[in-house]
């Protein structure tokens, strides 16, 4: 009998006895992968054409195979804050390599590290480390960075949530603004020769009030850089966002949170997700953590634009550390009870601290959608919001094989649970709950 | 000619799927003597393909030592296109089974010369000592692979002209356009067929009744190319009680009678036991042993080896008693008594 030990060796590991998370269903089929290529494997194709068969095969016992999960708000995990520069800046990126070892650990296999409304020190010293940083595909580096989101600080003072009120600034001259306060380079991709892009800029996404200065008319020149443009921390109008939206804005971070509420006269930025076919809707992120939103909030959004729902966690990085009182970086405080944090004094929520598979498991218990339409909230809608649908969210042949093993639970009530058994990256098995 | 009739499709395509099963193990293949299946594409035989893959989990039957070679292809779609029959046999069968890429041959539609193709296929069965057993299913109109009527019964691997018939029955897998329908295909030939140490033809269903009864009642005919099976020493036909429709009551009658008669006497109508054991001639092509697979603690496949561990021993099968060879005494010895 062959001895079932792993060798090491092994290029193509085929997946069978498993159901694949394809778009809404839920697909039983095999998989293969390559930690070669780091990519989902044309199984046909290498089978009949090359005359290869799978290097070593797993039963999955009928589990859920997703694609990996993608965060596209996270503003820091396991006691790391992005947005924190260490005493000795130049230890920044030796920590945040921990950080992305642990933070794959929870099935989040890419994600947008999220800075808040910071000074230009912040952005010097930070954005260097938070640029898209998955090109030598080395699956032991853990969670992968697409690029980073800039939240704030062209954002309404009136809306600024916690963000430090002092460091909110209008865009009054455009573009250049942007470009002072972040860095020209981080905002430009690295074009070929030829003039195509042949890597996106530092800056994946950014997060700001249209209604601001010139904001509005300088939407085009953020995303023509390929840098996703998201309303939000706004005082817009329904009038405003449809604008925004019109001129490239296809985001809306953390939608209910920081903006003016759904009123039957005036539905503000909410609105645009009913507006007129002719216009594209944007995709949105929801907070899922039971303290962010009402569940019937979120279930109405999501019934609003299915396509366009993209659960986040906006978590700190007090996720995993006991509850007490933490130190905020405008020198404030955040007092942290279970998953509920506030800005010491006040009611005001101060970001989350759940885990992205644990926002899942909420939505699908409070909305009745089904895992795979859940488990679509954290993988092919935010590749597709970041126009990364081909490599990141999929389990179609050629994209990446970020992989999530998932087991479901349910318990005597009827409550379910996703459990994260193993997570793959690039092909290669990173970690497993069992060992 | 065999012909067992089960109730419903699903049993019908039991029944082959053990019949084959049985087959490959009695047949005790090893990589120097492989046992080579002649293989159909089609609705009727997925369930057979079911059946097997669901023996082959749960380690009832290896076939790592087996050796295939499928009807026909299309001519002109790609290889990976969902409706080409390599991307059927992956889907239903080879993506479940321990059949080596290797030891799998299917006419490729995008040969530069597709002459040479079938020449070359008509080589690779050779090579293997022929087919030992070829499983088929039936068109409306009584074809086998496509073997359109009107195609000559002594046919072998050729480029064919779909019929009309055919073309239309397609379009229902390309969009009903009968634009994006191929109109020609590579097949294997009636005679290649024919050449088969066993065939074993599925037909189920009630609009197959006409073919059935054209093929085995009628006399042999190019307009209903299986009826060529009649010239077959081993034909086996498993059909469904709707597939009997248009036949006599005597015919059915017949062949229920045989089956009852055989197994209440203990006695089945089984294959000489040269057929069932193939040809043992070491000049055939041998196929190369399996590489070491690694697997997985809970995976419930067969291991190597298996095909054998499992495999009955021929004496478990009635053996005929051998009429010793006729020696003829000289005329001369006679005429010398007198």
């Amino acid at each position: 009998m062959p001895i079932a030990i792993p060798t090491g060796k092994e290029k193509i590991t085929k997946f069978t006895n498993c159901k694949l998370v394809k778009g809404n269903e839920l697909v039983e089929q095999d998989l293969w992968v390559s930690s070669e290529t780091g990519k989902i494997v044309r199984s046909q194709e290498v089978f009949y054409g090359e005359q290869v068969t799978p290097d070593i095969t797993i039963n999955l016992g009928g589990r859920i195979i997703s694609p990996g999960l993608i965060d596209v708000q996270l503003n820091g995990a396991f006691g790391f804050n992005f947005s924190q520069i260490p005493d000795d800046p130049l230890t920044y990126g030796k920590v945040l390599r921990q950080v992305n070892k642990s933070l794959i650990q929870t099935g989040v296999t890419s994600y947008l590290p999220t800075l808040t409304s910071e000074t230009p020190y912040v952005y010097k010293h930070a954005l260097p480390h938070l640029g898209p940083s998955g090109y030598h595909r080395i699956a032991s580096d853990g969670a992968e960075s697409l690029g980073a989101h800039c939240e704030g600080p062209f954002i309404s003072p009136t809306k600024n949530g916690i963000h430090k009120i002092e460091n909110l600034i209008p865009a009054a001259h455009g573009f250049s603004d942007l470009e002072s306060m972040y860095g020209s380079q981080y905002l430009e991709p690295t074009l070929s020769p030829s003039g195509s892009i042949i890597k996106p800029p530092t800056i994946k996404k950014i997060t700001a009030a249209p209604e601001i200065a010139s904001m509005m008319s300088t939407i085009p020149e953020i995303t023509s850089r390929g840098i996703i443009y998201s309303i939000g921390h706004t005082e817009a109008t329904y009038e405003e966002a449809s604008q925004a939206v019109a001129s490239g804005a296809t985001m809306i971070t953390h939608l209910f949170n920081a903006m003016r509420p759904l009123h039957h006269r005036n539905p503000g930025v909410f609105g645009v997700l009913g507006i007129a076919e002719s216009l594209p809707r944007p995709y949105f992120g929801i907070i899922s953590d039971g303290i962010h939103l009402h569940p019937t909030s979120i279930k109405i959004a999501f019934n609003a634009h299915p396509d366009g729902f993209i659960l986040v966690t906006d978590a700190m990085h007090l996720v995993g550390l006991p509850d007490g009182v933490y130190e905020w970086t405008n020198g404030e405080k955040i007092v942290k009870m279970g998953a509920r944090l506030v800005l010491e004094g006040t009611e005001k929520i101060a970001g989350s601290s759940i885990t992205l598979i644990e926002c899942v498991t909420n939505f699908l218990n409070w909305s009745g959608a089904s895992i795979p339409q859940a488990l679509k909230a954290v993988t092919q809608t935010p590749a597709r919001m970041l126009g990364m649908e081909r490599v990141k969210g999929s389990l179609e042949a050629d994209a990446d094989a970020d992989l999530v093993v998932i087991e479901e639970e349910v318990d005597g009530s009827g409550k379910k649970n996703l459990r994260v058994d193993q997570v793959w990256k690039f092909g290669t098995k990173v970690w497993d709950r069992e060992t | 000619m065999r012909l067992i009739i089960r109730d419903d499709p699903a049993s019908a395509s039991t029944y082959i799927a053990n019949y084959i099963i049985n087959r490959i193990k009695s047949f005790n293949p090893s990589p120097a003597h492989p046992f080579v299946l002649g293989l159909p594409t089609g609705s009727s035989p997925v369930g057979i393909y079911k059946i097997l893959v669901e023996k082959y989990k749960a380690g009832e039957i290896s076939f790592e030592n087996v050796v295939t070679f499928n009807m026909d292809e299309y001519i002109g779609i790609p290889r990976e296109h969902p409706e080409s029959y390599h991307t059927f046999m992956y889907k239903h069968f080879f993506s479940h089974v321990n059949v080596h890429p290797k030891n799998i041959h299917i006419l490729n539609g995008n040969a530069p010369d597709l002459e040479a193709e079938c020449v070359a296929y008509e080589a690779a069965i050779k090579s293997f000592g022929g087919i030992d057993l070829f499983l088929g299913g039936i068109g409306p109109d009584g074809h086998i692979a496509f073997n359109e009527p009107g195609s000559s019964l002594a046919s072998r691997t050729r480029v064919k002209t779909l019929a009309y018939d055919t073309i239309i029955a397609n379009s229902r897998f390309f969009d009903n356009d009968l634009e994006k329908v191929p109109k020609m295909a590579l097949t294997v030939g009636v005679q290649t067929v024919l050449e088969a140490r066993e065939v074993v033809i599925i037909i189920t269903g009630a609009h197959k009744a006409l073919a059935l009864q054209k093929c085995i009642e009628g006399g042999v005919n190019h307009m209903w190319t299986l009826s060529a099976l009649q010239l077959h020493p081993h034909p086996m036909i498993v059909v469904d009680e709707d597939a009997t429709l248009e036949l006599q009551v005597k015919t059915v009658r017949y062949f229920k009678s045989i089956e009852t008669v055989a197994s209440s006497q203990g006695f089945e109508q089984i294959l000489p036991s040269a057929i069932r054991t193939g040809p043992r001639d070491s000049a055939h092509k041998q196929i190369q042993p399996l590489p070491e697979v690694h697997e997985s603690p809970t995976i419930l496949a067969p291991k190597p080896l298996t095909s054998q561990l499992l495999s009955a021993p021929a004496t478990e099968y009635p053996l005929r008693s051998v009429s010793p060879d006729l020696m003829p005494e000289s005329m001369h010895a006679r005429i010398a008594a007198y």
